[in-house]
């Protein structure tokens, strides 16, 4: 209670101001200034303050989740769709940090959209209706209303990436990629969609509700097969594949970066991904049911976090290796709840579960890797404001012309590559410890050795691509003399930068502020509780300092930074020596992204084709055949029967007469007969 | 020495308490009508609203009772009250700014509160010379109130077609309730339900039940008793077609299922087979659907094919009869409410349209989108709903019809028929959607439309939108009417 009021009673106008503000500015938005911006702004403010208030009611009482009874919206038989809300410790850290990164991110739009004319009113819109969405599936109650937020955002993640489809600053090609990089975001995380509604449907018949109480409810688990529940799980997690853009789905985030640089910050690496993250988080109790789940879950982060890191090592534009860098910080979360989910879900099968370190660690690294790479996507939207392009081969040398940008990138830059203490540092670390932690159980412990070595070379890589970047953009000699920098961004730009860097460098701590008990799991309600590393700081900070595993990482970190230093500020290093002037194969292959756009474009086209032609023979031959034929013969009968109406009523008494002699006939047959 | 007791009156006259607020309404909307129509007007929709109110109250009350042994309220007979109090509402309203009729003419709403009284007193009959009188007393009042265009051969046209094909009808019903009373001793119809259920069927029995079935077949305008259903429609002043086609029909209804179903589930409690009539039924539905929305496809006027739209709809409630189960029942009841707004909707709109002059055929409607965008979107919502597309409300109804018929399997042909169907309406519907949005009118002049019909529309389509999203309410609403019809 605060001010003596419940505010989790009113968590659901949380997501409803923004609505409001996606009314207004999409009806209205012209008649204001800057296209309704300051409404879009309003609304998140409302919103964070709400969130706000809640988390604090939150974290000050019980702890328990906070459920109300749902409004029931439709029951059929016995199955039963709800509209309510959940709250806990994951929702409210999760709606924190959500909507703060969206308030700082619309109030940077105001400078960074200054230039769009009328179109400001549709992206700031579309932006509003967002963050309603992002809102509304982390208060849901139950998959099913989380499913419906979900396709909204999948929808204006659609329409903002399209953004520049008409009349693109830098000309029509430019328009026709952005289009079709619409296009490919919709249809490919349209595939992870279509797991999900199925994983909706075989939860449905199995639990008949899709309520997280319902489901999460260890008696009406074990009710139902475990096979259905792995079934389930599995599908849910091919919604994730999609839409946090891991392997073999990663392929369209990169492409999504045609949108807004605005766009990409928000919706493309500090929430609407996340989202997927978030997916497994909220569905621990389902996935922890079965190790196997847990191992694919483990499997498709680690590969996913190593494939999109090394194709960020050669790429030359500045957003699509912050594209490739989040793709592999999001396999890295997924790695970590994949790793501790594996060890409840086996531990729970000989009935004693220990602390694990990997939600904890998963959740946490969400959080942290939102201020980062929120912080970096909009000081790459800075430094493209500034000098009209995205190729860091003709930038260069920045630094002097942009200091603010060029000091908080790199703030940006050590967090990411786990620098000693900044936020990034310690929640990598309490990944790899996570990942470490089931290498000693058998033969699959064999997988998450692996696994961990492929999580180090990614740091490594990580450190690497990350101050390549930097050092391509802000050190050195300007490379392009026709690139003219405008100097540094207005105000509404750098300030969010200022204030996000604060957080890159800071929100680690929270870890020892009660984070650490805050992010925590029960296996069983109430009973049995998964957090970190044990509750005093001391206590956390011992665990971490005292592995080997932490100096481990963090010299291959350095090894990495060190090693971009040479080659890209010193200059002692040629690349072009390492990549034989990019001819090598490895290099084209990393710049072909593994050839997985051909390999989409195959199985589309050859798949896809001949399916299409065989449908369209179908199609074409029976079923418009008989479509044809039932029209016809229903407008030629039509004519006909149309001549019954003759409008004499001495006719329409007749068939009344007919029809009754007619009808006492047939009765008279059924009954001599005994029915049909 | 006498004494009268108000309150003692008061519960002798609860059951017929909305009966007796539009009685009363009736006799002083001449009065007023001498004065001014749109007065009128809306005295008639307080009139109608103050019934309904005070009937949602006795159905909240959870008020049960009987008026001198002849009629009864409960949840059934409130829930079809507040029906035709709704289309009374609806009525009247798109009766104000008429250029239908003769200014002035406040006998025009004392008819049509009086129909209405007729069509709430058959819901509450327990005894056919009770329902005898509120039929009749419906059908009398509709006959005269089609002849309403006074100056309009058609209008007269269809009155008297409708009076001597309504007069058959009655002929045909006074038979076979004879016929009834006759074999069964009883004029009380749970007396002669449960007299028939266990009975053999004789010819007397086939020829009384056939008879009672043509006669009110041609009230809900069954094939092949429909052929009044287009000309009548067609030439009576729009409201009155709307009255008709959303109130009348379902008074209808509510008679095939006081006799026929509750004989069909009497029937089965004793034998434990389907009754023979049941197969006549499902024919006759069968029928009607398919007759209903072939002719409508060739049709030209609007009103012309909703006329025929409307036959094919009573064919899909008629599947109620042959399934007979509670939840068929309670299907047909949410049918029927869907059917009030989406096809009441459809002949505001072109009332409205009318009383603009834009004709009623469907090459008037060219180009509709850009002269009254926000009438033709409602007519899209509500022809789409017609033809059951989610999430609107006729695609719930049908759901909740069809799926009732799937039950057992005995009729799953029928279903199969009624899906065809739906899918053949789809196009006389959308041919006129096309005609709206697609096709390039004459003119780009904006019609103004009269307040009270943007109310009625708006009504209509916000009932077809929320009803079609949140089904829950009313469906819950329609199984304890349902219940209280069947289990009393």
């Amino acid at each position: 209670m605060v001010f003596g009021i419940s505010f989790m009673e009113y968590a659901w106008l949380i997501p409803l101001f923004p609505v409001i503000a996606f009314v207004v500015v999409g009806f209205f938005g012209n008649k204001f200034k800057e296209g309704g911006g300051a409404i879009a702004i309003g609304s998140a403010v409302i919103a964070f303050a709400l969130s706000a208030l809640v988390a604090y009611e939150f974290f000050t009482g019980s702890g328990d989740a906070f459920a109300p009874e749902p409004f029931k919206w439709l029951a059929f038989g016995k199955y039963e769709l709800n509209f309510g809300i959940y709250i806990d410790s994951l929702t409210c850290i999760m709606m924190l940090f959500a909507s703060f990164i969206s308030l700082l991110i619309f109030i940077y739009s105001i400078g960074y959209m200054h230039g769009e004319g009328k179109r400001k009113r549709r992206y700031y819109a579309e932006i509003a209706l967002f963050l309603a969405g992002m809102l509304g599936l982390v208060l849901s109650s139950n998959y099913f209303e989380m499913f419906i937020f979900w396709e909204i955002m999948g929808v204006c993640s659609y329409l903002l990436i399209g953004f520049w489809a008409f009349r693109h600053p830098e000309g029509d090609e430019a328009s026709v990629k952005a289009a079709s990089a619409a296009k490919k975001a919709f249809l490919v995380t349209r595939l992870g969609d279509v797991c999900f509604m199925a994983g909706l449907f075989v939860l449905l018949w199995a639990f008949t509700s899709l309520d997280f109480t319902v489901l999460f409810d260890p008696a009406n688990m074990a009710t139902v097969d475990t096979g259905v529940i792995m079934l389930g799980a599995l599908l849910l997690f091919g919604g994730v594949i999609g839409k946090s853009a891991q392997f073999p789905l990663q392929d369209w985030l990169p492409d999504a970066m045609a949108g807004p640089t605005t766009v990409s910050a928000l919706i493309h690496a500090a929430t609407m991904v996340k989202a997927g993250v978030y997916l497994v988080a909220r569905s621990y109790p389902l996935f922890i049911q079965s190790a196997e789940v847990m191992l694919v879950v483990a499997l498709i982060g680690g590969i996913t976090a190593f494939i999109a890191a090394t194709m960020a090592l050669n790429n030359m534009n500045l957003k699509r290796v912050l594209a490739y860098s989040t793709i592999s910080q999001l396999g890295y979360m997924i790695l970590a709840l994949g790793a501790g989910g594996y060890i409840i879900a086996t531990e729970m099968a000989h009935g004693d579960v220990e602390a694990t370190v990997g939600y904890t660690a998963g959740v946490f690294h969400m959080m942290n890797h939102a201020f980062f790479k929120a912080l970096l996507f909009m000081c790459a939207g800075s430094v493209i404001h500034a000098v009209g392009t995205e190729d860091m081969r003709r930038m260069g040398g920045l630094s002097k012309k942009m200091r603010i940008t060029s000091l908080t990138m790199l703030i940006g830059c050590l967090s990411i590559a786990g620098f000693p203490f900044l936020s990034g540092f310690w929640s990598k670390d309490m990944i790899l410890e996570a990942v470490m932690e089931p290498s000693s159980l058998g033969l699959e412990g064999q997988i998450f050795m692996l696994l961990f070595v492929l999580a180090l070379i990614t740091a490594f890589m990580t450190a690497f691509y990350m101050f390549r970047l930097w050092f391509l953009t802000f050190k050195g000699k300007p490379r392009d003399a026709s690139i003219h920098c405008h100097g540094e961004s207005p105000k509404s730009m750098t300030m969010p930068l200022m204030i996000l860097s604060v957080f890159a460098v800071g929100s680690g701590f929270l870890i020892f502020l009660g984070l650490n008990d805050i992010i925590t799991f029960s296996v069983i309600s109430g009973d049995f509780v998964v957090g970190g590393h044990g509750h005093t700081p001391g206590h956390i900070l011992d665990a971490i300092l005292t592995n080997v595993w932490t100096y481990v990482s963090l010299a291959v970190a350095l090894i990495g930074i060190l090693l971009a230093y040479l080659i890209y500020a010193r200059g002692s290093l040629d690349p072009s020596r390492l990549t034989a002037s990019g001819k090598s194969r490895l290099y084209r292959f990393l710049a072909a992204r593994y050839f997985f756009p051909q390999l989409y474009d195959q199985i589309s086209w050859k798949l896809g084709y001949s399916v299409a032609k065989g449908v369209d023979y179908v199609d074409k031959n029976m079923i418009d055949g008989t479509v044809n034929g039932l029209a016809n013969s229903v407008v030629g009968s039509s004519g006909s029967l149309r001549k019954m109406q003759t409008g004499n009523v001495r006719d329409y008494l007749m068939y009344m007469a007919v029809g009754l002699i007619s009808a006492v006939i047939v009765l008279y047959v059924l009954v001599t007969t005994g029915g049909l | 020495m006498v004494s009268f007791d108000i309150t003692a009156f008061i519960d002798y006259v609860k059951p017929i308490a909305p009966h007796l607020i539009l009685i009363v309404a009736a006799l002083l909307a001449p009065a007023i009508g001498s004065r001014s129509e749109k007065m009128t007007a809306v005295f008639m929709t307080l009139a109608a609203l103050s019934a309904i109110g005070v009937t949602a109250y006795m159905m909240y009350d959870g008020y049960t009772g009987t008026f001198a042994g002849m009629y009864s309220f409960n949840d059934f007979a409130g829930l079809m009250a507040l029906l035709f109090l709704t289309v009374l509402s609806i009525t009247s309203l798109m009766s104000v700014p008429g250029t239908e009729r003769r200014r002035r003419n406040g006998e025009y709403f004392s008819l049509l509160a009086i129909a209405t009284v007729g069509m709430m007193l058959v819901c509450s009959a327990d005894e056919l010379i009770s329902l005898f009188i509120g039929i009749e007393l419906a059908s009398i009042m509709s006959f005269a109130l089609v002849a309403m265009k006074k100056n309009d051969p058609r209008s007269s046209e269809a009155a008297v077609k409708y009076l001597i094909t309504g007069g058959l009808s009655t002929a045909l019903f006074i038979y076979g309730m004879s016929l009834i009373y006759g074999l069964t001793g009883t004029l009380n119809i749970s007396g002669i339900i449960d007299h028939l259920a266990a009975a053999d069927v004789t010819w007397s029995y086939m020829i009384a039940t056939v008879t009672l079935l043509a006669g009110f077949g041609f009230k809900i305008g069954m094939v092949p008793f429909h052929a009044w259903v287009p000309d009548v429609y067609d030439g009576a002043p729009t409201p009155v077609t709307t009255f008709l086609a959303i109130g009348s029909k379902k008074m209808g209804f509510v008679v095939f299922f006081k006799i026929f179903l509750m004989l069909f589930m009497a029937s089965h409690l004793i034998t434990g087979t389907t009754h023979q009539l049941q197969w006549v039924f499902a024919i006759l539905a069968a029928i009607t659907m398919t007759v209903g929305n072939i002719v409508a496809v060739s049709q030209t006027s609007v009103k012309r094919m909703l006329a025929y739209s409307s036959i094919a709809q009573a064919g899909y409630i008629l599947i109620v009869l042959p399934v007979a189960t509670d939840y068929a029942m309670m299907g047909g009841l949410f049918y029927m409410i869907a059917h009030v707004f989406m096809k009441g909707g459809a002949f505001v709109v072109v009332a409205a349209l009318a009383a603009r002059g834009v004709g009623e055929n469907i090459s008037d409607y060219r180009g509709l989108s850009k002269r009254a965008p926000l009438l033709a979107f409602a007519m899209l919502l509500f022809l789409f709903s017609l033809a059951g597309i989610p999430p609107l409300v006729g695609f719930d109804a049908k759901f909740i019809l069809f799926s009732s018929a799937l039950e057992g399997g005995t009729w799953t042909w029928l279903v199969a028929v009624a899906v065809i169907n739906s899918a053949i309406s789809l196009y006389y519907y959308a041919k006129v959607v096309k005609a709206m949005y697609v096709d390039k009118g004459t003119t780009k002049d904006r019609l103004k439309i009269h307040f009270s019909f943007k109310v009625a529309v708006a009504v209509c389509a916000v009932a077809v939108v929320v009803i079609g999203v949140f089904p829950g309410p009313i469906i819950d609403l329609c199984g304890l009417g349902a219940d209280a019809f069947l289990h009393p």
